[in-house]
């Protein structure tokens, strides 16, 4: 395009950003604090019940034996899972916390198709242990106790 | 305090630290009731899908034989976990708590015959007199997966009379 012709034809406005980008936008915005929120929970819920009914969770410990070394192991495993949850939601030291998660949660991956083989309950904590890879990169995360 | 992803204010801390002692009260709630946990008759606890022992921590068997009644199951912790296995057909959720269990009952004359383990290792038969019912215990169905169980521990088998009184 010649100077004149570009001079006779000033540049438009951007148009306005249809639906789909908007929607794309509000999910750069919000995701990440959603799917932060929600590994929170889920590792919330483990922890809890790990805590309060160790007995029930003590199958799942692999290797060891001794019931009370069992549940003591239950225990802090419940504990942990209980400070991460509340980390992850509160927005604290989101993407170490997320870091602890991956590696808790290849554990339980790793024992689990050791010992029973590859089942529909594995491919869903892998789904699992992907969010919280994803939430170990640099994000911005939205409600966020930062102080 | 800076850590990855984030720092860790005065006010992250007293969170934290406030999670920590409440995990802590949990943990010793936890602790002061582990032995209430599974059924009294457990099927698992050696480890995740690999239960070999069908041993309650108590003794016996997970249909060991009556040894007078017992407490009513309808008062117990587990009560809402339990799915009745006999008589009748079992329902849908009956038999996915039996997932990764071998429950077998057979009348007896009178009575029946239970006999009960980890899928694979079918354990003993006991007799029980005539009216006793059979429930299968199953704290969380989150542990099936096909026909696994990752997680016996949580599992058990409990007989009652007919009045509901758990014989075992």
């Amino acid at each position: 395009m010649t100077p004149s012709a570009r001079a006779s034809h000033p540049e438009q406005p951007a148009p306005p950003p249809g639906p789909g980008e908007r929607a794309g936008q509000l999910a750069a915005e919000w995701a990440p604090t959603v799917g932060r929120v929600l590994l929170g929970l889920v590792l919330a819920w483990f922890g809890y019940h790990e805590l309060v009914q160790p007995s029930v969770w003590t199958g799942y410990v692999p290797v060891v034996s001794g019931s009370t070394l069992v549940v003591l192991l239950v225990l802090a495993h419940g504990w942990l899972l209980l400070m991460l949850a509340v980390a992850m939601v509160a927005g604290i030291a989101v993407r170490a916390v997320a870091a602890v998660a991956v590696v808790l949660l290849l554990q339980i991956v790793t024992s689990l198709t050791m010992s029973n083989g590859l089942s529909d309950l594995i491919l869903r904590d892998m789904g699992v242990l992907g969010l919280a890879v994803c939430l170990t990169a640099s994000t911005r995360q939205r409600l966020v106790l930062s102080r | 305090m800076r850590a990855l992803g984030g720092s860790v204010g005065p006010r992250g801390a007293t969170v934290l630290l406030a999670a920590a002692v409440a995990g802590g009260l949990l943990g010793v709630h936890g602790w002061s009731t582990r032995q209430s946990g599974p059924p009294p008759g457990a099927l698992g606890g050696a480890g995740a899908g690999s239960a070999t022992s069908t041993s309650p921590p108590g003794g016996g068997g997970p249909a060991g034989r009556p040894a007078g009644a017992g407490p009513l199951l309808a008062s117990q912790s587990f009560a809402s976990y339990s799915y009745q296995v006999w008589p009748g057909a079992p329902s849908a959720a009956a038999k996915t708590a039996m997932t990764g269990l071998s429950i077998s009952v057979r009348r007896t004359g009178s009575g029946i015959s239970v006999s009960a383990g980890p899928s694979g290792q079918p354990g003993a038969a006991h007799a029980y007199p005539g009216g006793a019912r059979v429930y299968v215990i199953e704290a969380s169905m989150g542990d099936e997966a096909g026909s696994s169980d990752y997680n016996l521990g949580d599992d058990g088998v409990v007989v009652t009379d007919a009045h509901g009184r758990i014989v075992q």
